[in-house]
């Protein structure tokens, strides 16, 4: 990186709440304490009742309730299914709450995202600019590629792609101009500049997954990325900017 | 000192690594503050040991001071310990490198007793590729190996690779002398060094990147910002590292 100017730094993901297979969750408190330890200005977190429980679970709806605050962008998980299935009820409820970005997770939650419930939500999405985060460590660029194939003008947010998936991402990435990659566990060795390189900074968005994907090495990646400024500041919270637009926090 | 014990260099297989090349390796280690970086060739780990090896040497001689090399050891390959044994004294060499998984033979195997009994023999540290619930390298194997092999100092590489083994690998190692953890790995987070590091105590650990497939600014990253105290950090980052490698850590290609 070049220019010594500090970067404002949005993590696109985040998660808040306990988890099933870690020591420690994370409380709201603890959250904006580890924002500032990596001195992280803002970000998109998750509820993990959403993410592990049952979303429509009143437990769930009421941990959600508190993800939002001056720092920290509500992501909510919705659940495209048949009526009394799913979560929200209709995608009309989520167009309602406006979100910055909601968070779909088709293998976790047994849903098709390309079936007939589903390929009526995505379109209502796209055209009021409600981009969609999709887990691939959770189903798979495949079911990313395919998404993006039906629904071009959808924005989606790919999700802890790993570090394995550079030829995938790539071809993703060079396919569909609505496909965005979060950085924080493409950590082989030069991938972040790859990637920028050929497709531009402004697809690829800084987050983390913490706490149950690491936060410190993608904190610090970012601060020593072998990048023009501008293309670090893109990918540090410009290009997540673009994608959130007018629910932007700061 | 920053002493990286877990490196690579080559092409793999099995993904695309933009960086691959020692020489971008050393500039960004460079770039970061890593003093030196032990490397094992990719070609060593993944077909061929003999030629693998010599390329790793050959960089070393080219990065004096700045690559180490962890040979690799095959267990496929009868005379492989003999090559070995001859190659230990070369400028760079800081030790024997196993991989369990890959050569699909069990660090408690017999193939791998000649290796073993050559670094206890030799004094030189091992780093053997180490991961829970493997048939080959699962960290109580790599427990027993440490006790089959008394004065043998055994690196449990990636601490058990997954989340739900961090806890267990971290006992062992408090529990076994010659058994250390080194913490390279896309699913061990700050958080769980931290973790690994008040188990097992900040003098069983040693930070490594797996540089080429990762990349080194992640795992420095790692120990930079976890809550450690400056004393555990300093450990961790090069002070068990040196302790361990002595006098090989400071090869200058003499």
């Amino acid at each position: 990186m070049s220019g010594g100017e500090a970067v404002r730094v949005f993590d696109a993901h985040r998660l808040l709440g306990q988890l099933p297979n870690t020591p420690a969750g994370v409380t709201a408190d603890g959250l904006l304490a580890e924002l500032d330890h990596l001195d992280i200005d803002a970000c998109a977190a998750t509820s993990t009742a959403e993410l592990f429980g049952d979303p429509a679970d009143p437990a769930a709806r009421q941990a959600a309730g508190t993800v939002a605050g001056p720092r920290t962008l509500a992501v909510p998980v919705i659940v495209p299914a048949v009526a009394g299935a799913g979560w929200p009820a209709t995608v009309d409820d989520v167009l309602a709450a406006s979100p910055a970005l909601v968070r779909a997770c088709p293998v976790r939650h047994r849903f098709d995202p390309l079936g007939p419930v589903a390929v009526r939500w995505w379109p209502r999405l796209a055209e009021h600019g409600i981009p969609v985060a999709i887990d691939a460590a959770e189903c798979g660029l495949p079911v990313v590629a395919a998404l993006a194939a039906v629904h071009p003008g959808l924005r989606i947010l790919v999700l802890s792609p790993g570090y394995r998936e550079l030829r995938r991402l790539g071809e993703l990435l060079e396919t569909f101009p609505g496909v965005h990659v979060e950085t924080g566990t493409v950590v082989t060795a030069g991938g972040v500049e790859w990637l920028a390189g050929r497709y531009g900074a402004h697809r690829l968005v800084f987050g983390t997954g913490a706490p149950r994907w690491d936060d410190a090495g993608a904190r610090f990646l970012l601060e020593h990325l072998d990048l023009p400024a501008a293309d670090v500041a893109m990918i540090a919270a410009g290009s997540a900017r673009a994608l959130i637009g007018t629910r932007w926090p700061w | 000192m920053i002493i990286d014990a877990h490196g690579h260099v080559g092409t793999w297989g099995d993904f695309f690594v933009p960086q691959p090349s020692a020489d971008w390796l050393v500039a960004t280690a460079t770039r970061i503050g890593i003093d030196a970086v032990g490397v094992s060739h990719l070609v060593a780990i993944g077909y061929d040991t003999r030629l693998g090896n010599r390329m790793a040497l050959d960089l070393a001689r080219r990065h004096r001071g700045r690559l180490g090399v962890w040979l690799v050891a095959d267990p496929h390959d009868r005379d492989g310990h003999s090559v070995v044994a001859e190659q230990l004294d070369e400028p760079g060499v800081w030790g024997l490198k196993l991989h369990p998984d890959v050569h699909e033979c069990s660090v408690l195997d017999s193939r791998y007793t000649p290796y073993l009994r050559l670094a206890t023999e030799r004094g030189v540290p091992v780093l053997c590729h180490g991961q829970t619930r493997s048939d080959h390298s699962d960290p109580g194997d790599l427990a027993e190996a440490v006790r089959r092999h008394p004065g043998l100092r055994l690196l449990a590489g990636h601490a058990g690779l997954w989340p739900d083994g961090f806890t267990r690998a971290a006992e062992l190692a408090a529990a076994h002398d010659g058994l250390h953890l080194e913490i390279c790995g896309s699913r061990l987070t700050a958080r769980w060094l931290e973790h690994l590091v008040a188990v097992a105590g900040a003098d069983k650990v040693l930070f490594g990147t797996d540089a080429c497939f990762l990349d080194p600014r992640v795992g420095l990253g790692k120990v930079v910002h976890a809550r450690l105290s400056p004393a555990d950090r300093d450990l961790v980052l090069g002070g068990n590292a040196a302790r361990l490698l002595g006098s090989r850590a400071r090869h200058d290609g003499g």
